[in-house]
């Protein structure tokens, strides 16, 4: 092994690095505010349409760390968290704007391949993962599992009693992915992953 | 647990990348591992302590909790 340039960056740079990715954050999150305010959506397709760009900008920024620091992953994941990460958001996006231009049967076979394609790619994100990002993802499924099944029982038993409106299932897959990106950033932030 | 990987790594002039590379892991997690964010595995800690050169118990000692 040979010795290699300090991989450490300089403050400056760090503080310039998170200003840009807050600038990013911020011109989003003001476009996506505005789409769906303009568009008078239902607050089911407003999550859904928030996941779905959430989604593809982490894909996004993922794809721009990966070739600026091709270290920060294990060997092979890169990619394939990428490919995970946009069609998570392609898949979200489908079911509301896909059958705009082909038929519903068409725009639902699609996600079943789509869906088919980002299980593989799941299955061998984890056979290449290190232990550590093993780990991050097992405490991301669980803690994610028992947020979610918590929160499904008082719903559920709210619901049974009439005391809340019943939410489609769409309405669900959104809160769903939502509780299970702020659980995989709880994950990474204890072990130091930004 | 407590370890010495920062040190042990600083000595050998090796930045976290080229650690990462010798263990096949990546370089966020010889991060964690300096920061004692996350504990090795078994498996990794002998690897660790092969590409040291040094038995474990020189790497890595234990809190006591």
């Amino acid at each position: 092994m040979s010795r290699s340039e300090i991989s450490t960056q300089p403050l400056v740079v760090k503080i310039l690095g998170g200003l840009a990715l807050a600038a990013v954050g911020a011109l989003t999150g003001a476009a996506l505010a505005n789409a769906i305010e303009g568009r008078n959506m239902p607050w089911a397709d407003s999550l859904a349409l928030a996941m779905a760009v959430a989604l593809i900008t982490i894909g996004v920024l993922s794809a721009i760390t990966m070739a600026l620091r091709p270290s920060t992953v294990p060997k092979g994941c890169g990619v394939l968290q990428i490919v995970v990460f946009l069609l998570a958001g392609a898949m979200f996006l489908a079911p509301m704007y896909a059958s705009a231009f082909v038929t519903a049967d068409t725009v639902f076979a699609g996600i079943v391949v789509l869906l088919a394609v980002q299980t593989v790619a799941n299955v061998m994100l984890w056979r290449r993962a290190d232990e550590m990002l093993r780990q991050v993802m097992a405490e991301t499924s669980a803690i994610a599992f028992w947020a979610l099944q918590t929160a499904l029982f008082l719903y559920a038993a709210a619901e049974r009693l009439g005391l809340v409106d019943t939410i489609s299932g769409w309405g669900l897959t959104g809160i769903l992915m939502a509780v299970y990106l702020v659980s995989s950033i709880a994950a990474a932030a204890r072990r130091g992953i930004h | 647990m407590n370890n010495h990987l920062r040190t042990l790594r600083a000595d050998r002039g090796w930045s976290q990348a080229d650690l990462a590379a010798a263990l096949g892991v990546s370089r966020q997690t010889v991060n964690a591992l300096e920061t004692g964010r996350y504990d090795p595995s078994l498996p990794l800690a002998f690897k660790i302590a092969r590409v040291f050169e040094q038995p474990i118990e020189a790497i890595f000692s234990d809190t006591g909790a």
